[in-house]
């Protein structure tokens, strides 16, 4: 008991109760769930246990599986996306000599709108009928009001654009920060060399850029969730299901149909989603590291 | 449970404005160091009654109101959601709505056992009968809602207008009596992308209620008697196809599916649509110069017939419950009947809401008679008139939201023509079935 009280767990005490209580917790409660019928509004049905017949249903659940593989195609697209405007924002500002932290600093301006402000502007940008893009394309002879948010197409669009607007500069600020660690040698002996500006930016420049590349891939997978607000402020996961993603089909099944129960089956089954996309960026960022280090 | 509560009967006050008032039960006591905390439904349409009613309860009270909670109605029911699965009932009173009362179990007060007999006489019977649920009342009806048919005038008084619909339609231009006489005459009307004929709410429960009282007026139901589905019907099938004939002619807007009653009430006001169908409490924007580009120009008529006859009437009344955790029941049963007072149905009622005190009725017309203000005068006698003959609430069970959710996507689906009408039904009572074998129904 003694070498116990005196050993490193004492140590980790506070960190393990804390995770505990924040964490696992509530991760066995809602797994628990999972396997009952519970309804927000009968807390009793919270101990009938039901096996795997949340499960089950969602498996032969044609929607779900919409709406999953939506969700997959718009963070692939969403993300990728990101991180090319967000190197070429980086890229561009790390050229410049004078005024590169006021730029910082105004880059950063859409992070600081909340995503429901974000949904609200870019719901307004896209109305059909009074909306900002609508009447800008009638100045060029487009008379016939284009439906952003009704046609499928259009509307998923319209909703990644909201997205990219809105948390581009994340990759920015991420990858602009990795631009400026880049030793400045290589760079000159290449230029010496004779390599022009693209063989630079291929060679060395993204090689090194790499494992910021896939922290910042690794943070946005797991952080593009708050898109939520943004989906549910423009399109509500409609019309007829056409923008419908995994977290408006949860929220809406757990908050408002009340069925937590299987809300949290719907959970349990997405989080293989996101365990599958931060397991491939963090097997990628060890890959970048050894290969930078070989190098 | 009895209360001891200081009810004064108070005959023929005139208890403010240029009328004088049926008797009213006061519901009055001494709650001093009483502090209730309240859940209120939030947005500038309710706002109002609370800066006038939460003072004069208080200073006749001494208790004191401590609002916890002001949001949306959809916002609001999530978070009273997540108060009964958390066991967390720390309010004593909270909004409500007739269509979402049932879901929330027991936690609400039974008011009969609470609210004097003589205080439950000055509401009008069918709303206290719509806000029971099991038996119990649980909620006080705040105001009621149904919709009827506004119209720009002008429109109608065109004498090109007027004759060209007839070369085109076979019969005169005249505020329309029927959903069919509707859909020709938006059809007319419309010049997209700068005119419409008429809109419609397109998502949620908006739309699910649209098309129920549709259903109920082409002469069709919901549900059986047992709760299982009978929408995929002749009657189901006709009121959507409604709905899909004038998104195909562009006789509503294109984004339309998107709308909620801020948008058609917004729009409307824009000068953009031809006949709006809404709520009553549109009626003193859509008149106001400031705020409105029809203001002066409106006319209204009862909601149109459906093919069976029936005119559509969805119908449900906001109302605040008590919740049975609250510990200062007295109190909180008196807050309860000064929001739904005279005096606070009156404010309502200016603002064009309708009340659900009949004596609240008689004295806005009255009212309205004596300034001569006529466009209000025919808002509250059409309203009046639809309540009392028109008005149906839509089943009130617990499954009601959660059957919209399941409902509205296949609506949605069958107006943008990705199903048939009859596809979209099958698929949407199929789910309706579910839950209502779910639900233990059958």
């Amino acid at each position: 008991m003694r070498k116990f009280l005196n050993g490193p767990w004492v140590l980790l005490m506070p960190t393990l109760i804390i995770l505990t209580c924040v964490v696992l917790l509530p991760l066995l409660l809602s797994l628990w769930t999972s396997f009952t019928p519970f309804k927000l509004t009968k807390p009793d049905t919270l101990y009938r246990f039901v096996g795997f017949r949340n499960y089950e249903r969602l498996i032969g659940d044609f929607d779900f599986w919409i709406a999953f593989g939506r969700t997959v195609l718009f963070l692939a697209i969403a993300l990728n996306l990101e991180l090319v405007f967000g190197l070429g924002i980086a890229l561009l500002i790390n050229k410049i000599t004078y005024g590169q932290r006021t730029l910082r600093t105004l880059m950063m301006f859409p992070m600081m709108f909340s995503p429901i402000l974000v949904g609200f502007q870019w719901k307004y940008i896209f109305n059909d009928n009074i909306g900002l893009m609508n009447n800008f394309l009638r100045e060029f002879g487009v008379i016939q009001p284009i439906p952003w948010l009704v046609d499928g197409i259009l509307a998923n669009i319209s909703i990644m654009a909201a997205e990219i607007w809105s948390s581009t500069s994340v990759f920015a600020i991420l990858l602009l920060a990795g631009l400026l660690g880049i030793p400045k040698d290589p760079i000159e002996a290449a230029k010496v060399d004779g390599c022009n500006s693209w063989q630079v930016f291929k060679n060395i420049t993204l090689p090194f850029l790499m494992p910021f590349v896939f922290i910042a891939m690794t943070i946005r997978s797991l952080d593009v969730a708050r898109a939520y607000d943004i989906v549910q402020m423009m399109t509500g996961g409609g019309p007829a299901k056409r923008t419908e993603l995994l977290w408006t089909l949860i929220s809406r099944t757990g908050y408002v149909d009340a069925k937590m129960g299987m809300a949290n089956a719907m959970s349990y089954i997405s989080i293989f989603l996101s365990i599958a996309f931060t397991f491939f960026f963090f097997y990628k960022l060890v890959e970048a590291r050894q290969r930078l280090s070989y190098e | 449970m009895m209360l001891r509560l200081f009810l004064s009967l108070v005959l023929a006050v005139s208890f403010f404005g240029s009328f004088s008032a049926k008797a009213e039960t006061e519901l009055w006591g001494d709650f001093s160091g009483v502090t209730l905390r309240v859940k209120l439904i939030g947005g500038g349409q309710y706002e109002g009654l609370y800066n006038e009613v939460i003072p004069w309860w208080e200073e006749n009270t001494g208790g004191k109101i401590e609002i916890v909670t002001q949001k949306n109605h959809f916002e609001l029911d999530k978070e009273i959601k997540k108060d009964i699965a958390s066991g967390n009932l720390d309010f004593c009173v909270a909004s409500n709505h007739t269509s979402f009362a049932s879901q929330y179990g027991n936690i609400y007060t039974d008011l009969n056992n609470i609210m004097p007999a003589s205080v439950l006489a000055d509401y009008t019977p069918l709303i206290l009968e719509h806000s029971t649920v099991d038996g119990r009342l649980v909620q006080m009806p705040r105001h009621s809602d149904v919709s009827n048919l506004y119209y720009q005038k002008s429109l109608y008084e065109d004498a090109d207008n007027k004759a060209n619909f007839k070369a085109k339609y076979g019969y005169d231009l005249t505020p329309p009596e029927t959903w069919d006489q509707v859909k020709d005459q938006a059809i007319f009307f419309s010049n997209p992308p700068d005119f419409y004929g008429t809109q419609y709410v397109g998502k949620e429960e908006a739309i699910a209620g649209r098309f129920y009282e549709l259903v109920i007026a082409n002469g069709g139901a919901l549900f059986d008697e047992d709760y299982r589905p009978i929408f995929n019907s002749p009657a189901g099938v006709e009121a959507l196809q409604w709905f899909i004939d004038l998104y195909n002619a562009k006789a509503v807007p294109d984004g339309v599916l998107n709308y909620l009653w801020d948008d058609t009430g917004l729009g409307f006001a824009s000068g953009t649509i031809a006949m709006n169908l809404d709520w009553a409490g549109w009626a003193g924007f859509f008149n106001d110069p400031e705020n409105s580009k029809v203001a002066g120009d409106i006319g209204l008529v009862r909601a149109p017939m459906g093919s069976g006859g029936l005119r559509t009437g969805w119908s449900g009344s906001h109302s605040f419950s008590m919740t049975e955790s609250c510990p200062d029941k007295e109190a909180a049963a008196s807050f309860l009947w000064a929001l739904t007072s005279n005096k606070a149905q009156m404010i309502e009622a200016r603002g064009g809401l309708s009340p659900t005190r009949p004596a609240i009725w008689d004295a806005i017309i009255a009212e309205k008679k004596a300034e001569g203000d006529e466009f209000m005068l025919m808002v509250f006698e059409t309203f009046k008139m639809s309540l009392a003959e028109d008005a149906f609430t839509p089943p009130l069970i617990p499954e009601w939201i959660e059957f919209t959710n399941a409902l509205y996507p296949e609506l949605q689906a069958a107006i943008l023509g990705d199903k048939s009408p009859e596809d979209a039904l099958a698929t949407a009572s199929k789910k309706a079935t579910e839950i209502m074998e779910d639900a233990g129904y059958f």
